[in-house]
């Protein structure tokens, strides 16, 4: 097993050619695009035995990957942020078909304001399509995510398809040292593709996707989605052995860093996980007894893992990198949601946004985050939202809002 | 002179279903005339990517009406959905995975208003990608499904819900958008418009387009008595008058080479108008002459310039 | 509060007859309500409409699963288990029944409550209008009178509904004459006295996982839709006078549902389980080979099963 320096985006692209995929239909979107660049080299070159196409917009994208994986063919394919929105009423299509292909997503905040970088409203809004998500840390995890998607999507107690995440810039266009599992044991862990309910063949015929009237049938096949979708916190924990087992590196639901004697936790998810790491060392140094809570696996919601790791803390602080407006942090909804019968509940809940559009989380940002979590531990009152926006970057902004407004004038 | 060469007679039009019956579709609908007619052709071992409109409810659970296989899409992209799945089953045949002789054809069954706007982004992607695959619009000028509103397909003057009408406007006032022009221009081998009415011109035009590799495209007039407004007894009856006042021109394009099929002597367009509903505002309580005028002249220029060129 | 619920077919006009039911109940003083179930129904498929009305506010919504008086517009949905008419119906409710056989008939083969009411609606229209689907008036105006309304505020509420819809008037005119016939040809009705069903907590069914060969809205029964009889659809149906027939195939060519099939002598045989009776093939038959007679309740077409 080699490591070299790579990209989340060509971790991604590897995962996908490990996968030995058969068809990727694409479309370009910053920051994803390097990913379906590097697959079509490969199909080109032979390297990869898939079909590449280019298709004329995500919506046609996404419905050419669903229809491809119920006609039988492993899929893969990419977007991010726009192209996701773009393709969104195609996504609870494919879940409902039950087709298991791997969508990553590349994670960009939506316009407006158009912009380029990271947030996770895009693929937040996406968490109600039926579809698994995986979000990950580290180039590394984007390539392992991948692989585990597919195992966990094409076993029968599933049959949905999967988003795996990563953030812009921070991680699609970062490199670090991956290393890629060899392509032997990754066939041992991955089974070949053989679904018993998909396929168009001229001897068995079978309509799909149909119409259905009345709630009856219809919540049935919801229902079934669901259940499917739970099923896989349990499918995930086979996968996650038998990952660790052939290839030495352990992914859970959800990941405990620095937990065990914390009396405060930050619950964070994707990339800037490894900046809350950090700040959770620097405070350690300080003497405060903090720790943090990264969710990995956001569908299904992995509700016990949350329960039990932040059972009996004194405060817990959720810090989203999205905002619902006129509600808050998304996460925090469902991490409080999912507290509310937990009789060793934190005694306060606390909920942060930031990180917008690639906005920085500074180190002073974090204090901030654990001074006043702590706080709230001791006085047993939650609170937030809290939009996190530093003095500084408040008078950088009041500067352009200056010049937007023609207040500053070129000297003559 | 254009001659049918596989279908001559009536009696050759295959005794075998393929759409069966027990559809929820209206009791005398010209687009499920026209569907049945092509499936006779096309056989069983098809795959029908559907995009929303009347015909989703073909395959309603627990019932499905086709023999063969079917695919609900979404409104804007069932050409895509077409392009998935022949792209999956060339990898899974070129792999082994699938017996050559297991393979279908895709075919698009979609309506005008999604084959006019929403989905002409994936048409025009699938047909530049050259996609082997078949699509049939049954257009029944309107957007059926949801109660007849508007469609770029809606002819002018015509009344629909969402194009009521009044003395300054009667009815829509935009032209039919020529969808056939456009496809054409991607050069596809293969183009037709056909009308149940005529089953042997139809059923001519889909023998001779299997002999093609690409885009098969078909634009299939579907007289539609709910939506029109006539007796649902009358829907071959409107389908003639169509093609005989000239305002549904037969002809095929192959390689974008345009030939009509049939040479109609053209009657008055009134002798159309005046059977269905959605013109009715134009002859009561007073006669639009001027709206007619124009219509009468759309299809006279049609004539003169398609005569012309096929001189 | 009084429960009315109709059943008709797609393009009966089941409900423009609620709205009626509802404007003329609202123009008499009460509270009212209506709403239609809307499916993906296209014309002649079974559909639904309520209507509820009373003196105080209403609190109910939706479907009516305990109807007072149930009005169904083509008694071949009573044998059309995909219509759910008789659903929720008790001893006590008041039927009425588009249909020219009596009640009793209707009996022998179906159980029915004890207050029945039929009358030929089709008859009328088709007498008074000439065209067999328009009924809407019609039944409003039954249903009305069924409930206990006055004439006046039923007719109004049938020329606002109607006028909606964009009818001529003409042809407005002519559907009142028909209502006010169908009005005065039944009586009101002794409504049950609001008895207030008792309802158990729902046994609850704990889903749970299948397979996704059963789990996902996919159809491995290719062509089923043959299980679904549409042969109710019909008011007429085609009947072969066969020394008239010259085997042209004609008919078998334009029928747009498939169910007319030759025969070795080259006649037409109709699939009457299925045929929607559109009279396309009576039309076309160069022959007139082809006739449309009036379909008999009762007849073979929906009974037969
Ligand atoms: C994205 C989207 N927008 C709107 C609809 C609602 N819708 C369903 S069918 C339909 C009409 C389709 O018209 P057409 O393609 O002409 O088919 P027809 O209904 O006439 O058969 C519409 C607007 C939809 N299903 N999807
Ligand atoms: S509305 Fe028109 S096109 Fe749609 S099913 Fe009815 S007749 Fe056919
Ligand atoms: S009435 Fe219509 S459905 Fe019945 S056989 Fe004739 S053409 Fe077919
Ligand atoms: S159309 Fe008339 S004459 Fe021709 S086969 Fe049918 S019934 Fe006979
Ligand atoms: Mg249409």
């Amino acid at each position: 097993m080699d490591s070299q320096m790579m990209t989340g985006n060509l971790a991604a692209a590897w995962g996908a050619r490990l996968a030995d995929v058969d068809y990727i239909p694409a479309f370009p979107i910053t920051p994803q695009t390097e990913i379906v660049e590097t697959l079509a080299t490969w199909c080109e070159r032979g390297e990869l035995a898939a079909r590449f196409v280019s298709m004329d917009s995500e919506h046609s994208m996404m419905t050419a990957a669903g229809a491809a994986e119920v006609t039988g063919a492993r899929v893969f394919t990419a977007t991010s942020s726009q192209g996701l929105l773009h393709a969104f009423e195609v996504l609870y299509s494919i879940s409902g078909w039950r087709a298991p292909l791997v969508l990553v997503n590349v994670s960009r905040a939506l316009a407006a304001p158009i912009t380029l970088e990271s947030d996770h409203n895009d693929v937040l809004a996406a968490r109600d399509a039926g579809f698994l998500q995986i979000h990950a840390e580290t180039c590394q995890e984007v390539l392992d995510s991948i692989l585990m998607a597919y195992r966990i999507a094409e076993d029968e107690r599933v049959m949905l398809p999967v988003i795996v995440n990563l953030d812009g810039f921070t991680l699609s266009f970062t490199r670090e040292p991956v290393t890629v599992p060899d392509p032997d044991s990754v066939r041992r862990f991955l089974p070949p593709f053989r679904p018993f309910h998909l396929g168009f063949t001229a001897s068995s015929p079978h309509a799909l996707g149909v119409a259905v009237i009345g709630g009856t049938t219809y919540a049935y096949f919801r229902h079934q989605v669901h259940l499917a979708s739970r099923n896989a916190l349990e499918v995930h924990r086979e996968t996650a052995e038998s990952f660790h087992a052939l290839f030495g590196r352990r992914y859970d639901l959800v990941e405990g860093y620095r937990l065990d004697d914390a009396e405060d936790v930050l619950v964070m998810t994707n990339a800037g996980a490894s900046t809350g790491k950090a700040a959770v060392d620097a405070a350690r140094a300080r003497g405060k007894r903090v720790g943090l809570l990264r969710l990995r696996v956001i569908r299904p919601w992995p509700a016990d893992a949350i329960r039990q790791a932040l059972r009996g803390r004194r405060a817990v602080a959720v810090l989203d990198q999205n905002l619902a407006p006129g509600q808050g942090g998304i996460l925090y909804q469902e991490v409080a949601a999912c507290l509310y019968h937990e009789t060793a509940r934190p005694r306060a809940l606390c909920s942060f946004v930031g990180g917008l559009g690639g906005q920085q989380l500074s180190d002073g940002a974090f204090q901030a985050v654990f001074e006043q979590t702590a706080e709230a531990g001791i006085s047993g009152t939650g609170r937030g939202p809290v939009l996190l926006y530093s003095a500084e970057e408040h008078r950088e902004m009041t500067q352009l809002q200056m010049v937007a407004a023609g207040s500053v004038r070129r000297e003559m | 002179m254009w001659q049918r060469e596989t279908f001559k007679k009536i009696k050759q039009i295959p005794r075998e279903e393929h759409v069966l019956p027990g559809t929820a579709l209206c009791a005398g609908c010209g687009g499920l005339e026209a569907l049945r007619l092509a499936a006779k052709v096309l056989g069983d071992h098809v795959v029908y990517v559907n995009a929303a409109g009347c015909f989703t409810m073909l395959a309603a659970y627990p019932y499905s009406s086709f023999k063969g296989s079917w695919l609900y899409t979404t409104m804007g992209s069932a050409p895509a959905g077409a392009q998935g799945i022949r792209d999956a089953l060339d990898v899974l045949i070129a792999k082994g995975r699938v017996p050559k002789d297991e393979d279908v054809k895709v075919i698009v069954l979609g309506g005008d208003g999604s084959t006019y706007d929403m989905a002409l982004s994936s048409t025009s992607g699938a047909m530049n990608r050259k996609l082997d695959f078949y699509y049939i619009c049954y257009d029944n000028e309107a957007y059926g499904n949801t109660g007849m509103q508007l469609s770029p397909a809606t002819p002018f003057a015509a009344r629909t819900a969402t194009s009521p009408c009044s003395l300054q406007h009667p009815g829509a006032t935009q032209e039919k958008k020529d969808i056939f022009e456009i496809w054409r221009a991607h050069r596809p081998p293969y183009i037709a418009t056909v009308a149940p009415r005529y089953p042997l011109d139809l059923a001519e035009k889909f023998a001779r387009a299997a002999a093609y590799t690409g885009p098969k495209m078909f634009l299939a007039l579907s007289a539609c008595p709910t939506g029109w407004g006539y007796d649902p007894g009358a829907t071959p009856e409107v389908a003639k008058l169509a093609v005989e006042t000239g305002l549904w021109p037969l002809k095929e394009a192959v390689n974008g080479v345009v030939t009509h099929t049939y040479i109609p002597k053209r009657k008055p367009v009134e002798a159309y108008l005046q059977l269905q509903g959605r013109f009715r505002h134009l002859f009561e309580p007073t006669v639009h002459t001027e709206a007619i005028r124009h219509i009468q002249g759309q299809v006279d220029a049609y004539w003169r310039q398609a005569i012309q060129e096929q001189a | 509060m009084v429960a009315v619920r109709f059943h008709g077919r797609g393009g009966q006009g089941a409900k423009t007859a609620s709205r009626i039911l509802g404007t003329a109940a609202f123009v008499s003083g009460y509270v009212a309500q209506d709403s239609p179930i809307y499916g993906a129904e296209r014309r002649g498929a079974p559909v639904a409409a309520f209507t509820r009305f009373g003196r105080d506010p209403i609190r109910e919504r939706g479907a009516i699963a305990h109807p007072d008086v149930l009005v169904v517009a083509d008694a071949s949905l009573l044998d059309d288990a995909a219509a759910h008419v008789l659903d929720g119906v008790t001893g006590q409710t008041v039927l009425f029944v588009n249909s020219s056989l009596s009640a009793d008939r209707l009996r022998t083969h179906l159980t029915l409550p004890e207050h029945v009411t039929t009358r030929d609606v089709t008859g009328v229209a088709l007498q008074q209008l000439g065209a067999r689907e328009a009924i809407s008036a019609l039944l409003g105006a039954v249903a009305a009178r069924v409930v206990g309304l006055e004439w006046e505020p039923v007719r109004s509420a049938i020329d606002r509904e109607l006028r909606d819809l964009g009818l001529a008037e003409p042809v407005l005119e002519r559907n009142l004459t028909a209502a006010r016939l169908c009005y005065d040809s039944v009586e009101p009705a002794r409504l049950p006295q609001g008895a207030v069903q008792a309802v158990g907590a729902a046994s609850l069914h704990h889903p749970a996982y299948e397979p996704p060969t059963k789990g996902t809205a996919r159809i491995a029964a290719a062509g089923n839709s043959v299980l679904r009889e549409t042969g109710g659809w019909r008011t007429f149906r085609p009947v072969l006078v066969a020394d008239r027939c010259n085997g042209c195939w004609l008919c078998f060519a334009y029928c747009p549902d498939g169910v007319i099939s030759m025969n070795r002598e080259d006649r037409p045989v109709v699939d009457y389980a299925h045929c929607k009776g559109c009279q396309i093939c009576v039309h076309e038959c160069p022959t007139h080979a082809l006739i449309a007679e009036r379909e008999q309740e009762g007849g073979v077409a929906w009974t037969a099963k």
